[in-house]
């Protein structure tokens, strides 16, 4: 159980926090319970697999495969994957982004070199002389982004490029790399200690699994309501997908539910004034964010229904904005959800598997009963 | 090809996806090998070697590898692997330093966060640590292969704290705080994980382009994989030949070729087995496989004293 400071006038923060293993510290994935490993199962697959904002198509491929046989899904012209349940009025609304952070290739240089702009925030030193990834149609052509070769005294990067291993323009567009094309790094999921795991691009798998393992284990005969479940595009360059997903709507929707990281303060290297959520304790109710504020009514009403469900649910704050967010000026109240998320937006985000079935589990409770 | 689990004996991989990663890799290489061997091509050799961890001074777990490589070879009281090939005069020794720049455990925190120590050398790219930043790591611990991130601070949880001209320092291994999913240093602990275990980033080589290989230490790494082609080539070498791959290169004086040279000198000619490298000291060290090629004749053709 956990109290967290929750800005908006008043503390509630009341947290229904049911640690869900009071197992070993360290446990080997052989010891798994069946949850982790059907989330694992799910989630790992959604990590290794890519889609920079604007190509998110290998995703949404991956996402249909693994709905339940019965759910029949649709894509709307931005590249937004639905799949529609239920009947009847409240209309709840779920929505995940697929895409993630990388670059896009903007020219080719002389040398053979890429040159890149990025699509989303991050920070850039990151990538600097790692591995690259162009994504083609043909396949991904590997390279590498090349390190600075001046400046190091300073942390940040310059401009990155990459070297796809030719010394002329010519070179690299006979390997089918050109202008528009997208670039990421190289990933892995990894199992770290006990239920935790490593990888990049969990901001937003996690909410993909979340939503895809809700749908398997929802109870459809017992939906009160329609219910849309949203795989969005392009959150991360300005929630693009969301918002055609909004309009679409307009004001028949009755809640959103944005699905979405929660930037933990959980690290030595932040300072714990907020984001106030330990990876293994549960569910977040992203309450307060750089662009939504859920009603404090709503945010009881949730905390009631986790605890009714026995779900784990920690109420935070934190930065960042969602998909909800596109929503709410069609008075649809945004109820963002997520899972502690440590090092967000880097190669080695760290998530616990059990936030990740603690999540499914409250978008399953909310679908069926709230 | 060897098995998986012979690669996680034999050479200190990290772990099954590493070693998988690796038998991709060296497939896609084997599809054009331009020196084949009676057991593995140059090229799979050099993937394999890169693959490798050997922190300079605990460099134990790629030297078994290479005694099972090298038939007849021996590990000397500094742990260098040397073979001797031929006999009479002239004696002369070849060698390829096999250590890397790395890092040791000097410290787990309460909170189970280890802390690192560098190992070796000044290295010539300044930014040698700050690569650690946000990246997988693997300690070798007692129990074996540990995987492990370095913390970074989260994009979102920036916005609005840093203002305008603030230091825009660099990360130094006195900013690593390696996460290994544990909650307590007794948590690190049970994993193995303890003070002096070595530490490396993950190692994942990369082939890209017209056969280049991206790896941290590739060069090293190539050369020393050329150096054991040219000895599996079976040369009919004049007078003596020792043949070393060296340990702590980087480190107390180059105290592994020192050793050699005590152990088994004098010599009347000593030839160091090395390559360009592109992108030096860096995660995506550059080496063209096509050099080592060319390294691997005029080994053959040094040993053979022509």
């Amino acid at each position: 159980m956990r109290a967290v400071g929750w800005t908006g006038g008043r503390a509630v923060g009341v947290v229904a926090a049911v640690l869900l293993s009071a197992g070993p510290a360290v446990r080997l994935s052989a010891q798994d319970s069946a949850r982790i490993s059907e989330a694992q199962a799910i989630l790992a697959p959604l990590v290794e697999s890519y889609g920079v904002s604007g190509a998110e198509g290998p995703v949404r491929e991956l996402v249909k495969r693994l709905l339940p046989a019965w759910a029949k899904s649709e894509t709307d012209t931005a590249g937004n994957l639905w799949v529609r349940l239920g009947q009847g009025n409240p209309l709840i609304v779920f929505v995940a982004h697929m895409d993630e952070i990388g670059f896009r290739v903007t020219a080719v240089r002389d040398d053979g070199s890429l040159e890149l702009e990025p699509r989303g925030g991050f920070i850039a030193s990151l990538f600097e002389a790692q591995p690259a990834l162009v994504h083609t149609d043909k396949g991904d052509v590997a390279g590498v982004f090349m390190p600075r070769d001046s400046g190091f005294a300073r942390h940040t990067a310059p401009p990155l490029r990459v070297d796809v291993g030719t010394t002329t323009r010519a070179g690299t567009i006979a390997r089918g790399v050109s202008p528009g094309q997208t670039v990421s790094m190289p990933k892995q999921f990894v199992r770290l200690a006990g239920t935790r795991a490593t990888g990049r691009s969990f901001d937003d798998r996690v909410g993909d699994a979340a939503q895809i393992l809700a749908l398997r284990h929802l109870d459809r005969a017992a939906l009160k309501h329609q219910v849309i479940f949203i795989w969005s595009v392009r959150e991360e360059i300005g929630l693009e997908g969301a918002g055609v997903a909004a309009a679409a709507l307009g004001t028949a929707p009755r809640r959103v539910h944005a699905i979405d990281t929660f930037v933990s303060a959980d690290s030595p290297l932040e300072p714990p004034n907020f984001a106030v959520a330990p990876i293994g304790a549960g569910a977040v109710a992203r309450a307060l964010d750089n662009s939504s504020v859920t009603p404090p009514a709503y945010v009881d009403s949730l905390v009631h229904l986790a605890r009714a469900r026995s779900v784990a649910l920690q109420v935070g704050t934190t930065n960042g904005g969602n998909d909800g967010s596109m929503f709410t000026p069609y008075g649809v109240v945004d109820v963002a959800l997520g899972w502690p998320l440590r090092y967000s937006h880097s190669p080695v985000e760290v998530v616990d598997l059990k936030d990740v079935a603690s999540l499914a589990d409250l978008i399953r409770a909310i679908a069926e009963s709230w | 090809m060897p098995s998986i689990s012979t690669l996680r004996r034999t050479g200190g991989l990290a772990d099954r996806r590493t070693a998988e990663a690796v038998l991709v890799a060296w497939a896609v290489l084997s599809a054009r090998p331009p020196v084949r061997l009676s057991g593995q091509s140059l090229d799979q050799l050099a993937v394999r070697f890169a693959s490798m961890t050997a922190v300079t001074g605990l460099e134990q777990a790629m030297t078994d590898s290479l005694l099972g490589l090298l038939p007849g070879s021996t590990r000397d009281r500094a742990g260098n692997v040397t073979l001797t090939i031929g006999q009479g005069a002239p004696k002369r020794l070849v060698q390829c330093p096999l250590d890397e720049l790395g890092y040791v455990v000097g410290n787990i925190t309460g909170d189970g966060y280890v802390l690192l120590r560098r190992v070796g050398a000044p290295t010539t790219y300044p930014l040698f640590d700050q690569q650690l930043e946000g990246h997988r790591v693997t300690v070798f611990g007692m129990k074996g292969a540990v995987p492990g991130v370095v913390a970074v601070k989260s994009t979102h949880l920036t916005r609005g704290r840093v203002g305008s001209g603030a230091p825009d320092l660099v990360f130094t291994v006195d900013n690593a705080y390696v996460d290994v999913g544990a909650a307590t240093a007794a948590d690190a602990r049970a994993l193995g994980v303890d003070v002096l275990a070595p530490v490396s980033l993950a190692k994942r080589p990369l082939p890209y382009g017209d056969r280049l290989l991206a790896a941290p230490g590739a060069g090293r790494r190539a050369a020393c994989a050329a150096l054991v082609a040219a000895v599996q080539t079976k040369p009919k070498v004049k007078g003596t030949v020792v043949v070393a791959l060296t340990v702590q290169s980087l480190y107390t004086g180059n105290a592994g070729l020192a050793s050699v040279k005590a152990l088994l000198g004098p010599f009347d000619d000593t030839k160091t087995a090395s390559l360009t490298t592109r992108y030096t000291d860096t995660a995506v060290e550059t080496v063209a496989l096509g050099d080592a090629d060319a390294l691997v004749k005029q080994l053959v053709t040094w040993m053979e004293g022509r």
